[in-house]
């Protein structure tokens, strides 16, 4: 599984103390996932770790073997990796072996930060808590050392391990993504945008604010336009479901030849950055279906859910015109 | 978002059955009720999902004729539906613009009717639960009296809660004298008037639905003049955006005289605003501008501005004049 990314809701699993990870929110959490066998105790012994413990806002720690299931959650199974989860419980800062790179001079340069000339902590900024942690990831990551102590687990002065148990209340949930059937075990707090991303490793469909204000993850189910960041998945079953990734499919091209109103954005420039596109993409071929005026103002008006922090505006609504004279070609 | 269970409704009764379980919600589309509960303010520990509920009854999700000529707006029918319904768009343009003007194309495929009318205050105080809010939090305080309260209402403000209430179809209903159909322990009516509450020293509690009571219907009376309305929505942006201030107005005009008047003001109050006060300003004189400043003035008497909203004011009284003077044309 992929690692959650920053500003995602970190995945929650039970504490060793049989609280959820959700329930330390309020405070910020550093969770670490190390070999198993590793002493956490021995954390200690970094400069960054001793500061993190010192702090007068204490963060939480957790640390978990990365052989737990916990792990897998984490895109950490059998990797090491460091998250720093903001008050709220949302990713503020990752560090994932083999994924993110490390730049270790810069990184522990940044460590330095967190200390006046004569070695005294400072005020806990949030920079210095963030270069503590990747204090922590350059440790648990780059020295063999530390991933290779002798001693056993030792007892932890705070957080503790998972108990190993499953992520409660997963059930069985089966979608009808781009005319195939699908089953994904999720929870129901899952969003569609989340189960289609992170579960069916479909990332065409983006998020942006996760919170229905930009239009990114824009998805048609059946046919319909909507925001598949503000729907359960669990909901959505016995619907059919269409992403970019099966829109041109949808309106019976085959092979690699695009949907009419994708090479009218490609054509027209309907994008710069591309992270948009696809929501604008969706939106607009299922607004061409939708009984608008016949005018450019009708199509700003139309798709004005969709925002691009580009401002490929002009580009987007030549596109839209182009395919609505030509006749639609809606997708499904 | 805490851990919930999840249980999709086959009939109305065993939703009010599930429903009846302390801490649980209703779901329709969804998109007041998930972008809350992302940032913790709603922490339902059952959540009901009511859209199945169509499947068995259609008419809950349908724009149907009632006798007398009024229209009956299904609980779960979907905002673009009813905005783009023929019979809406003709006899109650205020009704189909008020909703064409709110969200986007794609959240008015999702949101529905109930939600629409039952949807939370956009007030960024309420929404972060790292600050005081009397509304989130009974008693822990208000963020906005004092704080940042460009947004925040003029009419109907307390002490404790000065939030605005953000729906634009609700002002619509406002002005109609539309009626409120709830299911529960037993079935019954809520005339609109009666439906949202004040603030006043419970901003909690906005409504008169009574927990785990579903809303069925919306119903629109025949209203005669209703097919001369408008709902004119001023924001910061064009389009998609919420209320700066909004006007639902519907006359009856005969020969420049006005016989009868609807009027009530989104984006100023703490619920949506019906201005009995401007209406008795119009019916029986001519619809001249003078007139309908004489309107907007009384409409906006009791305003209450806090230190960076009292632009509304002169803002709620010009679009209420514009309104006016358009529907009149
Ligand atoms: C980015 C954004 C922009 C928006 N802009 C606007 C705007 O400009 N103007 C505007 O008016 N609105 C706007 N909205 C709000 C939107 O219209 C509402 O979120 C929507 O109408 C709510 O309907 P829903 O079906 O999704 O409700 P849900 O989220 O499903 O439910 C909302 C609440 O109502 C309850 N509920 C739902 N149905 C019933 C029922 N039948 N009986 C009893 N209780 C029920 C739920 O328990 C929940 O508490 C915007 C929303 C977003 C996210
Ligand atoms: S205005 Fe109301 S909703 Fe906003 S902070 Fe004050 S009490 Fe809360
Ligand atoms: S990610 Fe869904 S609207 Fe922004
Ligand atoms: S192309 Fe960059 S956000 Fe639209």
């Amino acid at each position: 599984m992929q690692p959650p990314n920053i500003g995602d809701i970190a995945p929650d699993f039970v504490l060793s103390t049989g609280r959820w990870l959700s329930d330390v929110r309020g405070a910020p959490v550093i969770l670490a996932f190390h070999e198993p066998g590793w002493d956490p105790a021995r954390a200690d012994e970094i400069e960054g770790y001793r500061h993190l413990i010192q702090a007068g806002e204490e963060p939480q720690r957790v640390l978990v073997s990365n052989d737990e299931p916990a792990a897998a959650l984490y895109g950490a199974a059998r990797e090491s990796a460091v998250f720093v989860l903001d008050g709220r419980g949302r990713i503020a800062w990752r560090h994932v072996a083999g994924i993110d790179p490390v730049e270790s001079a810069a990184e522990i340069a940044a460590l330095g930060l967190q200390t006046n000339g004569d070695g005294v902590r400072t005020a806990w900024s949030r920079r210095g808590f963030v270069a503590t942690a990747i204090g922590a990831a350059v440790a648990l990551t780059l020295e063999p050392t530390f991933g290779r102590a002798q001693t056993a687990a030792a007892q932890l002065p705070s957080g503790g391990t998972t108990t190993g148990a499953a992520v409660g209340d997963a059930v069985p949930v089966t979608l009808n993504v781009n005319g195939q059937t699908i089953t994904l075990n999720l929870e129901p707090r899952v969003t569609l945008l989340d189960a289609l991303r992170e579960y069916a490793g479909l990332t065409g469909s983006k998020k942006g604010c996760d919170h229905g204000q930009c239009g990114a993850c824009t998805v048609h189910i059946d046919r319909r336009r909507t925001l598949s960041c503000l729907t359960f998945a669990v909901m959505q079953q016995d619907k059919k479901i269409t992403t970019i990734e099966g829109l041109a499919a949808s309106a019976g091209a085959t092979g690699d030849s695009l949907h009419p109103m994708q090479q009218a954005f490609i054509e027209h420039d309907g994008f710069q950055c591309g992270y948009c596109t696809s929501g604008q993409i969706m939106s607009a071929t299922a607004m061409v279906g939708e009984p608008w005026g016949p005018g450019d103002d009708d199509v700003r008006e139309a798709m004005s859910g969709n925002i691009c922090r580009c401002g490929a505006y002009p580009g987007i609504v030549a596109a839209v015109q182009e395919v609505r004279r030509n006749g639609g070609g809606q997708g499904r | 978002m805490i851990s919930f269970d999840y249980i999709s409704a086959a009939d109305v009764e065993s939703a009010l059955r599930a429903a009846s379980t302390p801490s649980s919600k209703f779901i329709a589309g969804g998109t007041t009720l998930i972008d809350l509960m992302k940032l913790d303010v709603e922490r339902p520990t059952t959540v009901v999902d009511v859209t199945t509920l169509a499947r068995r009854d259609a008419s809950l999700a349908a724009v149907s004729e009632l006798p007398g000529g009024g229209l009956r707006l299904g609980a779960l029918a979907h905002m673009s539906d009813v905005a783009w319904d023929p019979r809406v768009r003709d006899r109650y343009p205020l009704v189909s613009q008020s909703l064409l003007l709110a969200a986007s194309g794609q959240l008015r495929n999702m949101a529905t009717m109930g939600g629409n009318i039952l949807q939370r205050t956009r007030c960024s105080y309420f929404r972060d639960t790292a600050t005081p809010c009397n509304k989130r939090d009974p008693g822990s305080g208000c963020s906005a009296i004092g704080g940042f309260n460009r947004t925040h209402a003029i009419l109907g403000t307390s002490e404790h809660c000065i939030a605005t209430h953000p729906s634009d179809l609700a002002v619509a209903l406002a002005a109609l004298d539309t009626t409120v159909q709830v299911r529960g322990t037993a079935p019954r009516s809520i005339p609109f008037a009666d439906f949202h509450l004040l603030p006043g020293a419970h901003p909690e509690v906005e409504t008169t639905l009574r927990p785990g009571e579903l809303i069925t219907s919306i119903d629109l009376p025949a209203v005669s003049f209703a097919k001369r309305s408008l709902y004119l929505k001023v924001r910061d942006r064009a389009s998609y955006a919420f209320a700066l201030a909004a006007a639902a107005v519907a006359v009856d005009l005969q020969g420049g005289a006005i016989r009868g008047a609807r009027v009530a003001l989104g984006g100023v109050g703490t619920k949506p605003w019906r201005s009995h006060e401007a209406e008795a300003v119009l019916v029986g004189k001519r619809a001249t501008e003078a007139t309908f400043r004489a309107a907007a003035n009384a409409a906006l008497a009791g305003a209450r501005p806090h230190k960076d909203n009292a632009f509304k004011v002169e803002l709620a009284k010009r679009t209420l004049v514009r309104a006016l003077t358009e529907v009149s044309a």
